[in-house]
């Protein structure tokens, strides 16, 4: 090739390498990454970019995100840790597992070690120092331990009700527990002591759903939260207090007048129960 | 030496311009050259593109979605808590942001957002009729005005819906109805902007606005860059010239290949609410000046597809599959394919098969009848998972004579059935499939046991998508015996009165119930003499809010009880802060007052400060959710007069659809009726409407199995 050949040849290659890389240059950061993503060049996932990946204002989020979705190789955090015992419990149905994470979540969340703090005035900062308790993790933990640790599970449920009194669900697990444990305990005294216990959890429970003339008047309901008055009912009947129990079975029955009921033969029984009591 | 030298011209004029060519449509293109040409209606386009024409028509995207009662009444909803904050301003306005700056532009005309305010103004309306809010600029052309007063000034008692708006006379002059949300007035046409997105929404486009887009990467907020001129934009790389010069047609291989592309499509399928944002996931604006714009993700079904297997090819198809293959395809009338996910072996229609046409009117459409070739086009059908709240002849008052029966039972010439609502129910169907493969085998009378029902989305998105806090899929449980003894049922609805709409006793109908896992009735405000903004009289918040029997979706998150409604939609929160009033009274009639946070699902997105997006089900990702059902003990079933069970126990799962849920409908009825905060009925959602549109989807997946009954 001539020499003058050569050099056109090389003055080529430099307009087109410096006409590119102007244009480039020009373009600012989020184009030339819009400019990659057009391409198909995914920049890989991290905590920091990955909208999958929320970060606290100051609440953690509280629900569960697909754990794959999360980015997370090895939880680092009390949050992290509580997602992938979600993960496990619910997609693994390894729940030895999830209590494990839980405990390890809950103890870098923990109102005893100082590692989270009970938010009781408003407006909220955006950061707080320590963040604030989560009631997920708990309440997940605390389900878990309902028979196989039943004072743990409901010192849990009660650490809920500390991060959030009016949270719905959690006395009426407490009170749960409560029967189950007075069901399996050896003395009558004991028993009556639990049961007792379960009654006014049971009756909290309610005392958060309180129906009202005016919420008679707008949903056509005498009564609410079926379930409720169901173990009530039941828990009655083994304390031996049958007008009390009648009297929950005929809440049950008009809790489940509009809205039947999961296990729906229960509305049937519930009517013999009436009438077996009432004799 | 001579060809050298021609090979370096040619060379160097190729590859030198290549990188020019690359700057602008990829970033911000900023200025354009062509022509002007004011904003079209569909009709202009009519003539040469009949077949487009029609298919937009049926589609929600053009005509109902302006009209939309239940849109209308989400944005009066908001309006009446922000003061009129979402409503337009435009350049000359003299209204003032909180800080005190001149607020004089919209969601749609903000070059760079500093303030919440300027993307307040015009929210709704920058996505559902973008051209007619940057018109809107122009006293002439402006369709929307600007409300005389907001935050304390604001008149809910003369705030009109948007669609009063639509409407112009034979003359082409703006006509309100009498009364503000009344009906159309005899005689009224639809106006420019009713029909909302119609062909130059998305032909006029130029590329993307990062600057718009909150994380500068072109996602909601309407992050377009649209210019009205006679360069309009279509599929193909090289278009035919034509006729005359209503309009030319871009060659512009950036602007062709964004108009083909996902991204395209979420300018606006993401939506981004500003206000005081997520409490609990924190995001705010990316760009110069927009760290006050904080928001959370309302619509977030373009990152999931970005996000999800279908933006790569790891999926069943192994390429990408665009927004385009899936709503402007043949899909689903064009065959299955059959393929695994997991362990799961699926059939389901095939995604991106096109139909050959023409893609304008031959004979019509180019000077001296210059020969059309056929090739693969698209249908602009973009079918989705809406259908009209609203009847025929509602309808055509508000759009035309002409507009399209949404239950049309006609087919079209590749077989697509012309109704929007058999398409909808077909393109459900193509959603998702669900298994009781996991399901306990045998169980023992008395006993707990497990089913495991097993879903897996295949959708391109998250399923529900779009609005999917509202937006309701769930599963339909049922377990008998052999004798059909009804022994659990979850994802059940019961017929009952609704006395707040004035539905006293049951109709006898279960599309218009909610589920069981929920009895809740939201606070539709009231009207004052004067209007405060916020909370206190304009209604969103819970005035009840139980616990059902069929308790699931909460209990399943926040307590991981394996029992309750599986509900695939997604939730809206309100985090009532220390302090906070629950809106509802205690027994005692004392007002509940939250002493530390207290996380409750809320039904209007303009009080939500959480979101949770992930309730829905993830593309080809097989979820399972286990039901642990106890049998009744072998005493219970002898007070009910039953000897036994009988064996084997029959479990049927159903996949159920229901586009918004009642509780929702009759809240923005009563927040817009005659005893909500305006005083007066708007005329958008009652009883009767959601008694006669508000219809169910059901069995678009099913599954049974049978479980043995041990001893």
């Amino acid at each position: 090739m001539k020499k003058r050949n050569r050099l056109l040849l090389i003055l080529f290659v430099m307009f087109v390498l410096a006409a590119g890389l102007t244009a480039f240059s020009r373009m600012r950061p989020q184009e030339q990454q819009s400019a990659s993503a057009a391409t198909g060049q995914q920049s890989p996932v991290t905590r920091e970019n990955n909208p999958n990946y929320p970060t606290p204002n100051p609440f953690y989020f509280e629900g569960k995100i697909p754990y794959e979705l999360t980015g997370i190789d090895t939880p680092q955090n009390a949050w992290e840790y509580a997602e992938r015992g979600m993960y496990k419990q619910d997609d693994l149905e390894d729940l030895d597992g999830a209590i494990a994470d839980y405990r390890t979540s809950i103890s870098m969340n923990s109102l005893q070690n100082g590692t989270c703090q009970l938010v009781t005035t408003s407006p909220v900062p955006s950061t707080m120092s320590p963040p604030p308790c989560m009631f997920t993790v708990r309440s997940r933990l605390a389900y878990l331990l309902m028979e196989r640790d039943p004072a743990a599970a409901i010192s849990l449920f009660q650490e809920v009700l500390q991060i959030d009194p009016l949270r719905l669900e959690i006395n009426s697990l407490i009170g749960e527990t409560y029967a189950e444990e007075g069901d399996n305990a050896k003395d009558q005294a004991t028993k009556q002591q639990l049961y007792q216990k379960a009654v006014e959890a049971f009756k909290a429970e309610l005392s958060l759903s309180p129906v009202t003339p005016q919420s008679v008047q707008m949903t056509g309901d005498e009564a609410n939260n079926a379930d409720v008055h169901w173990q009530l009912a039941d828990v009655y009947e083994k304390l031996g207090q049958n007008a009390n129990a009648k009297s929950e079975f005929d809440l049950y029955l008009k809790a489940t007048k509009w809205h039947s009921d999961t296990y729906p033969w229960r509305i049937a029984l519930a009517g013999k129960k009436i009438e077996e009591l009432g004799q | 030496m001579r060809m050298l030298r021609l090979t370096f011209v040619v060379a160097a004029l190729v590859f030198g311009l290549r990188p020019l060519a690359a700057q602008t449509p990829v970033g911000n293109p900023s200025s354009f050259s062509f022509k002007s040409q004011p904003y079209q209606r569909p009709e202009s386009c009519l003539p040469c593109h009949q077949r487009q024409f029609t298919e937009l028509r049926s589609s929600v995207k053009s005509g109902y979605r302006n009209v939309s009662p239940l849109f209308n009444g989400l944005e009066t909803a908001a309006n009446f808590i922000s003061g009129g904050r979402l409503r337009p301003v435009y350049k000359d306005s003299t209204k003032l942001t909180p800080a005190g700056t001149p607020l004089n532009s919209n969601n749609a005309s903000t070059s760079l957002f500093t303030n919440i305010t300027q993307a307040q103004a015009g929210f709704c309306q920058s996505c559902h009729n973008p051209h007619i809010l940057l018109q809107g600029e122009n006293p002439q052309t402006r369709e929307v005005p600007e409300l005389d007063g907001v935050v304390n000034d604001f008149r809910p008692d003369l705030f009109r819906p948007l669609r009063d708006y639509s409407l112009v006379d034979a003359s082409g002059h703006q006509i309100l109805p009498t009364d503000p949300g009344g009906p159309a007035p005899p005689g009224a046409k639809p106006s420019l902007g009713a029909a909302g997105i119609t062909c130059d929404v998305c032909h006029n486009v130029m590329g993307p606005n990062l600057d718009h887009s909150f994380q500068a990467d072109g996602f909601a907020n309407m992050s377009l860059k649209l210019f009205n001129s006679i360069s309009k934009v279509g599929p193909f790389l090289f278009p035919v010239a034509a006729k005359g010069d209503f309009h030319v047609a871009s060659s512009d291989p950036q602007r062709i290949a964004f108009l083909r592309s996902g991204n395209f499509c979420n300018a606006c399928h993401d939506v981004r609410v500003v206000g005081g944002g997520s409490l609990t996931a924190f995001e705010t604006d990316k760009n110069t000046g927009g760290s006050p714009v904080t928001h959370y993700r309302l619509e977030n079904l373009s990152t999931e597809w970005a996000r999800g297997p279908y933006n790569s090819t790891n999926n069943p198809f192994g390429k990408v599959v665009r927004c385009q293959d899936c709503h402007m395809s043949l899909f689903p009338y064009a065959g299955n394919s059959t393929y695994m996910v997991g362990d799961q072996q699926i059939t389901s229609p095939t995604p991106s098969i096109f139909p050959t046409n023409f893609a304008a009117v031959p004979g019509v459409s180019t000077d001296f009848n210059f020969a059309l070739p056929k090739r693969q086009v698209v249908t602009h059908y973009l079918s989705g998972v809406d259908v009209p709240l609203l009847g025929v002849d509602e309808l055509r008052s508000r759009l035309g004579n002409d507009y399209p029966d949404p239950y049309d039972t006609s087919s079209d010439e590749y077989g697509t059935p012309a109704g929007l609502a058999q398409r909808r129910a077909d393109l459900l169907g193509a959603a998702v499939r669900i298994n009781l493969d996991k399901s306990d085998k045998t169980v023992v009378p008395g006993q707990k046991f497990n089913v495991r029902v097993t879903a897996t989305a295949l959708t391109g998105h998250r399923f529900p998508a779009g609005f999917s806090q509202e937006r309701t899929t769930f599963i339909e449980l049922s377990v008998r015996d052999r004798n059909g003894f009804l022994i659990y049922q979850s994802g059940y609805q019961t017929d009952k009165p609704h006395p707040t709409t004035g539905e006293t006793q049951p109709d006898g109908s279960l599309d218009d119930e909610d589920l069981e896992h929920l009895i809740a009735v939201v606070d539709p405000g009231k009207h004052t003499d004067t209007y405060v903004p916020g909370l206190g009289n304009n209604g969103g918040r819970n005035l009840i809010f139980w616990s059902g029997p069929d308790s699931g979706p909460e209990a399943r998150v926040y307590i991981g009880i394996p029992k309750g409604l599986v509900l695939l939609r997604n939730e809206l929160t309100r985090v009532f802060l220390p302090g906070d009033s629950l809106g509802r009274t205690d027994a005692n009639g004392k007002d509940i007052v939250a002493t530390k946070p207290h996380f409750e699902e809320t039904f209007n997105a303009a009080i939500a400060n959480h979101v949770d997006n992930f309730r829905s089900l993830q593309p080809l990702r097989p979820t399972t959710f286990r039901y642990e059902i106890q049998l009744p003990s072998t005493a219970d079933l002898a007070t009910l007069g039953v000897n036994q069970l009988a064996g084997p126990l029959q479990i049927t799962a159903k996949v159920h659809y229901e586009h918004f849920p009642p509780v929702f409908l009759r809240y923005l009825s009563q927040t817009t009726g005659g005893l909500g905060p305006a005083g007066h009925d708007l005329h958008l959602v009652d009883e009767s409407r959601i008694d006669s549109f508000l219809r169910n989807n059901r069995n678009i997946a099913t599954a049974n199995t049978t479980v043995d009954l041990g001893r």
